[in-house]
């Protein structure tokens, strides 16, 4: 593929001094794993003073081809091309020389050291005889120089989500990084957050920095990028200015068709009137510290309907989850499922009264990564004909609901006995919404159930709580998008700092009033 | 312009079988050479092997009495790996019941019909009561296992010396490093092999099928490759490490019952003879299938024969070990090399 027909519809920067050379150029970059095509004949230019978007669906190839650009994968075919020179990264370490650095999804970090001792870890400029003021000092002045405000002396293990992201994002920098990658950097962030992020990687653009970042969010790809390049199937489909794009236009190439999410999700028949299924009644609960995460919550759910919980991130959205599930008993308060009592916290009671959760952390909590994708699949129902009995169990019988499980939410599975944690984790968040919407009879409890699906996954994921709700199941929906809570939720319940600020119906309810709320101001003020 | 190779995160059987039986020539040829070095030769030498366990009847009888406890405490190792418990105590877990079997074979009396069955029923109590604490320990308090059952192999060990020399010590032959020899023994079924064999083959193989066939066996998986996924499924994870615990200490206990009853016939020191950590070994070298322990028992039985006809020939003792050692590491590396595929291009 030569220069010009590479820079269609992505022209050089005008700006750009004639003869300058992008940062970065992927030329045909093939990575092949068996049986599986990851990227193909992938080939783009990223130039310094441009955030580039890299936007595609689950699978589509996107931290491969990071993988490859950081030398922790060796590409199969292609060249790689810094700065007009062709290299080749044998380990991470050559690609950092050479300027690139990768911020991942999950933070590199010493939990138990300071900022300052996380920030000179492994580097070459770390002076020989430390001192914890100097090292304080040398991280003070790496925040002032890149405009990312830190505590040097704080223990990372403290700090919240984004405090630990602009922590490694400074790492990264001071490591004389001139192209920065990004993987889903706002996943993790409260809005608050995610506009520090934004202002700091514009600052960082606007010296001439260049920017990856791969995301799932348009809306963000839209208001911060320069251009974009969509995979589909490992292959690239194309590279756009983001201003002569629009968001329908990404979404059609990136899943080949238009998708758009629906803005409500209109009911298909009357809500019946029964029984709240769960009454939380001034509940408090600690997390595993011994931390109080949630006090006097009083809540009660309703059948058919789905109760959107809002709130930023940390504020006791885990702990509710659990003790809706029986994971956590509540330190006071009770709990009454189905109008009776519960004493003890025993998931396998609320499992067998049709109670379903899909956690926040799926690999962590909800599946077995290491073993196969049948012995996942039947977690639920595994006790019960014709995967098994009292004392049988059948691994054939498994597989056939598998494959079922996977039939039913259209994921392609390579084989039922593969280890699950061979699946994308689109694809794993899937199974797990299939299976636990099969056991939820009475409520369903769902914990950031969009996190990292594509849009088109995301479609699917919402139609089926819609439908679980008009078969008269609680849905409880907890979110970080409020987007997502508004199209979806019959009553939106706020959670600040662990108290449950208000539940508001739907129609009452407006982005500013559940805003003031969030942000732990009381009903009364907020009105 | 760079490697097409990659690893892959699932490796078929076929690979790895590849890869172990170039393990296998590779480990034979460094020992073949070794011995050159040392001015024998190997040809000679391989052939005295190979008369002396696969090519005599003698040789057969030999290797089948090794598997017979080799299988059992692999398998106890084996179930314990399953699930991500490490029961290091099948040493200990072996002595005990050796000498429960032997309390049974000596004072009650029991006619045979009734004391093997006994024998049987003691030999895996002691063992289950062996690993008691431990597995209480690992199961509801989070104690390592691996060092409990461990120092629980000296205690046992010494026990038995302080039996056999002492207390329970033969008093008829004045051969005062063992106990008289028992009333009631297991009987032979081919030469000098005893229903030992069968049985232990028959124990492998109903445990493979139980643990694939069960909810028992669903439910230790999950308990074993996630206990914060099986809290969330209604699964309680302390009594099944207990389960798995106690169950990997009857089936050593069965070993020890098997080796005094059918092979020495007699409680003596050292009686396991390091064959509840070659059960380690053993249980590694079968990865994942149960059933693969059987093949694994025979390998580890014919490096043990091979270090005693070594011994006749004025060759140390420590050959075994040595040789031991080479073959699990020639076979670390033969399964890891075997994960490593070309990549075939499309193009």
């Amino acid at each position: 593929m030569d220069e010009h027909e590479r820079s269609e519809g992505a022209p050089r920067p005008l700006n750009l001094a004639p003869g300058t050379p992008p940062v970065l150029t992927l030329s045909g970059i093939c990575k092949y794993f068996p049986g599986v095509i990851a990227n193909e004949d992938v080939s783009l230019d990223v130039f310094p003073g441009q955030i580039h978007a890299l936007l595609g669906e689950n699978g589509a190839g996107k931290s491969t081809l990071m993988n490859v650009v950081t030398g922790l994968y060796q590409p199969d075919g292609g060249e790689i091309i810094v700065d007009g020179y062709g290299v080749t990264f044998a380990a991470p370490d050559a690609a950092i020389a050479a300027g690139i650095g990768m911020v991942h999804q999950h933070f590199k970090l010493v939990s138990r050291f300071t900022v300052a001792e996380n920030l000179h870890l492994g580097w070459s400029e770390t002076p020989r005889r430390l001192s914890a003021r100097q090292i304080e000092a040398n991280a003070r002045t790496l925040s002032e120089k890149f405009g990312l405000a830190i505590r040097p002396e704080a223990v990372v293990g403290t700090l919240s989500a984004g405090e630990q992201q602009r922590v490694e994002i400074l790492r990264v920098l001071s490591r004389g990084a001139r192209l920065l990658i990004l993987d889903e950097p706002t996943a993790v962030l409260s809005p608050v957050e995610v506009g520090e992020l934004f202002i700091a990687l514009r600052r960082f653009r606007d010296g001439g920095g260049a920017v990856i970042i791969i995301s799932h969010k348009l809306d963000e790809i839209m208001a911060l990028t320069d251009r974009v390049s969509v995979l589909r199937h490992g292959r690239l489909v194309g590279t756009h200015l983001t201003a002569s794009t629009t968001p329908a236009l990404l979404v059609a190439e990136m899943i080949g068709r238009p998708v758009t999410l629906a803005t409500s999700y209109p009911r298909g028949n009357e809500v019946p009137v029964t029984p709240s299924p769960l009454v939380l009644e001034e509940v408090t609960a600690r997390d595993d510290g011994g931390i109080i995460r949630l006090e006097g919550v009083t809540l009660s759910l309703r059948a058919g309907e789905i109760l959107g919980v809002a709130g930023v991130t940390g504020n006791g959205q885990p702990e509710l989850a659990e003790v809706l599930t029986g994971l956590r008993a509540p330190d006071q308060g009770s709990v009454a499922l189905d109008g009776v009592a519960v004493k003890q916290a025993d998931p396998a009671v609320f499992a067998r009264a049709g109670v379903g959760h899909v956690p926040e952390d799926r690999l962590r909590r909800a599946l077995a990564p290491s073993l196969s994708v049948a012995e996942n699949a039947v977690l639920r129902e595994y006790a019960q004909a014709p995967i098994g009995g009292r004392f049988g169990f059948s691994i054939v019988r498994a597989r056939e609901f598998a494959q079922l499980l996977a039939d039913k939410v259209g994921v392609k599975l390579p084989g039922a006995m593969m280890p699950i944690r061979g699946l994308s984790g689109g694809n794993q968040q899937r199974l797990v919404l299939e299976r636990e919407i099969r056991i939820a009879s009475r409520v369903l409890v769902a914990s950031y159930p969009s996190r990292g699906l594509d849009i088109g996954a995301i479609a699917a994921m919402r139609e089926m709580l819609a439908k679980a709700r008009d078969a008269g199941v609680a849905v409880v929906l907890m979110s970080e998008d409020l987007d997502e809570i508004f199209a979806l939720s019959d009553r939106v319940a706020v959670l600040c700092a662990g108290r449950l600020m208000a539940v508001i119906d739907r129609c009452d309810a407006d982005r500013d009033r559940i805003g003031a709320l969030m942000s732990g101001r009381t009903q009364a003020e907020a009105a | 312009m760079s490697s097409s190779r990659t690893r892959l995160t699932v490796v078929p059987t076929q690979r790895i079988l590849v890869g172990r039986g170039l393990a296998l020539l590779a480990a034979l040829l460094i020992v073949a050479v070794t011995l050159a070095a040392m001015g024998r030769s190997p040809i000679t030498l391989f052939g005295l092997v190979m008369h002396s366990t696969v090519g005599s009847r003698f040789g057969l009888e030999d290797l089948a009495l090794f598997m017979t406890p080799l299988m059992l405490t692999g398998a106890a190792v084996w179930v314990g790996i399953r699930v991500n418990l490490w029961n290091i105590g099948a040493e200990g877990q072996f002595y005990a019941g050796a000498t429960a079997a032997t309390a049974v074979g000596l004072f009650t009396g029991l006619p045979p019909a009734l004391a093997i069955p006994a024998m049987i029923v003691a030999g895996m109590a002691a063992g289950m009561a062996w690993i008691f604490v431990p597995a209480v320990a690992r199961a509801w308090l989070g104690v390592s296992e691996i060092v409990t059952t461990l120092l629980l192999n000296f205690v046992a060990s010494l026990l038995v010396y302080y039996l056999a020399t002492g207390p329970w010590a033969d008093r008829v032959t004045g051969a005062l490093a063992s106990t008289e020899r028992l009333h009631v023994i297991l009987p032979d079924i081919w030469g000098v092999v005893h229903w030992g064999f069968p049985l232990a083959v028959f124990t492998v193989v109903v445990l493979g099928v139980l643990l694939a066939r069960s909810r028992f066996g669903y439910e230790t998986a999950i308990a074993g490759a996630n206990p914060e996924a099986a809290r969330y499924a209604g699964i309680s994870v302390a009594p099944r490490v207990l389960a798995v615990l106690l169950l990997s200490g009857g089936l050593a206990g069965l070993a020890g019952m098997v080796e005094v009853a059918g092979t020495v016939h007699r409680l003596q020191g050292g009686i396991a003879n390091n064959y509840g950590y070659l059960g380690i070994v053993v249980a590694l070298l079968a990865r994942g299938s149960c059933l693969s322990l059987i093949p694994a028992a025979l390998l580890m039985a014919f490096i043990l024969d091979t270090g005693i006809v070594l011994q006749t020939t004025q060759i140390s003792a420590s050959a075994v070990l040595a040789i031991t050692g080479l073959l699990v590491l020639a076979i670390a590396v033969g399964d890891e090399l075997a994960a490593y595929a070309r990549v075939k291009k499309t193009s």
